[in-house]
């Protein structure tokens, strides 16, 4: 179907564009990538009467080493990231994460900016980024501010992104090679049923959950089991994967049911967790 | 067939409940999204609902009918609407019981849903539906000063 009739903005400077947010307010809608508002806008589930396109602002694709963190511009794609040596050494969850998204035809243009502004139930990045601890910086009418990644996902489809502002850069910390994403996904959309993203830096385990609540989540259960001194052996491991949908009202449809979902979850944090400890 | 199910917790009475649950006003200011709700014959009902969320919204116009009252305990909700994506029908049965803090209400729904939205919109309906129930019943409760 072709999507209701819409004016079409490229604006080539982030002012620009906050300024056609603020002039067209919740009648406007950014594209990115155009992964997930296109189809959208072709099924009629979208009717944005103005399309803000930031594939013309030139300062959004990057990806560098900053006072010890590394930023990602929001515009750049999946298959930079994926393809990136600097994050593949210096973070490399991001490129295993953006190799399980979709296929070579959406990493080509869809981007991490798009896919986590959007807020899907299922996308990958959101556990990426949550596992990294990342910042998100956001800017408005007001100018920049940031956003921890705990406090970025709000609800089903919706972020801290404010009406008339867009997400900028995603800033996160260098990690070791002891990280991993494990993903049972829905073989026809490679959306996750469950999938799983692990940290482990030193004493720190951060772990968190796509796919299963309406949001993705850490896993905060299991990272408290797993925050005391000692070693983490197998059996620690096991008990505390077991916990990884603690809490959460889990999302069921004809692919799988909320209690399968949630059982994904608890296996998936095992192996995720299982493979971050055998790259230390 | 979908079945969906949900509970919410009102601190309100259940007749207080019941009757703001079948009051054509109070629905139509907390069903979100509902841009027209008229009556057009005893518990039958005319609406038309721009739903969704984010900026993923579908238009839908249709009838919902009201069977089997027993207030302030139960009741069946039948609803029949199509729109640009497809069309919804189904019957939730709703209960009501006392609790010390108020009101648990219950419903347990079955949906059928065809064209577009089914082909392609399935894999966020169980989310989408959940979250328009959870902000129906946040909405009632503020109605009612719960």
């Amino acid at each position: 179907m072709y999507p209701v009739p819409f004016e079409y903005f490229r604006p080539t400077t982030l002012d620009e564009a906050v300024k056609l947010l603020a002039q067209h307010g919740d009648d406007a809608k950014l594209l990115a990538g155009g992964h997930s508002l296109i189809p959208a806008m072709k099924l009629r589930l979208a009717r944005p009467k103005a399309v803000v396109d930031l594939g013309r602002i030139s300062n959004l694709n990057y990806i560098r080493e900053t006072g010890g963190r590394l930023a990602i511009g929001a515009m750049t794609t999946h298959a930079e990231i994926a393809a990136s040596s600097l994050l593949r050494t210096r973070c490399p969850l991001l490129p295993e994460t953006a190799l399980h998204i979709g296929d070579m035809q959406v990493r080509n243009k869809g981007t991490i900016g798009g896919s986590l502004a959007h807020a899907d139930p299922a996308a990958d990045w959101p556990a990426a980024i949550l596992a990294l601890d990342a910042e998100l910086e956001i800017v408005g009418p007001r100018g920049a501010r940031t956003v921890k990644a705990d406090r970025f996902f709000v609800d089903l489809l919706q972020t801290a992104v404010g009406p008339g502002e867009i997400l900028s850069e995603i800033r996160v910390a260098p990690t070791p090679r002891s990280v991993a994403y494990v993903k049972t996904e829905q073989k026809a959309s490679g959306f996750a049923l469950a999938a799983v993203a692990a940290v482990i830096d030193g004493r720190t385990v951060r772990v968190a959950v796509t796919g299963v609540g309406a949001t993705a989540y850490r896993a905060a259960a299991v990272e408290r089991a797993l925050s005391a001194e000692g070693l983490l052996t197998a059996e620690r491991i096991a008990l505390a994967a077991t916990h990884a949908a603690d809490g959460i009202d889990a999302l069921g449809d004809i692919h799988a049911s909320p209690e399968f979902r949630a059982h994904l979850a608890q296996v998936n944090a095992r192996r995720a967790l299982t493979r971050a400890i055998e790259r230390r | 067939m979908i079945k969906l199910s949900s509970s919410f917790e009102i601190a309100r009475p259940p007749d207080q409940v019941f009757a703001a649950l079948v009051d054509p006003a109070v629905l139509q200011r907390c069903i979100p999204g509902c841009e027209e709700l008229k009556a057009i014959g005893p518990d039958a009902y005319e609406a038309r609902l721009n739903i969704g969320v984010a900026g993923l919204k579908g238009r839908y116009s249709g009838r919902a009918e009201l069977r089997d009252k027993h207030p302030p305990e139960s009741f069946t909700l039948s609803f029949d609407g199509k729109g640009t994506p497809g069309f919804v029908r189904g019957t939730a049965k709703v209960r009501l019981a006392a609790e010390p803090s108020g009101t648990r209400v219950t419903s347990d729904a079955e949906v059928q849903v065809g064209g577009l939205i089914a082909a392609v919109g399935s894999r966020l309906g169980d989310a989408t539906a959940r979250k328009l129930a959870a902000d129906f019943f946040r909405q009632l409760a503020t109605e009612i000063g719960a």
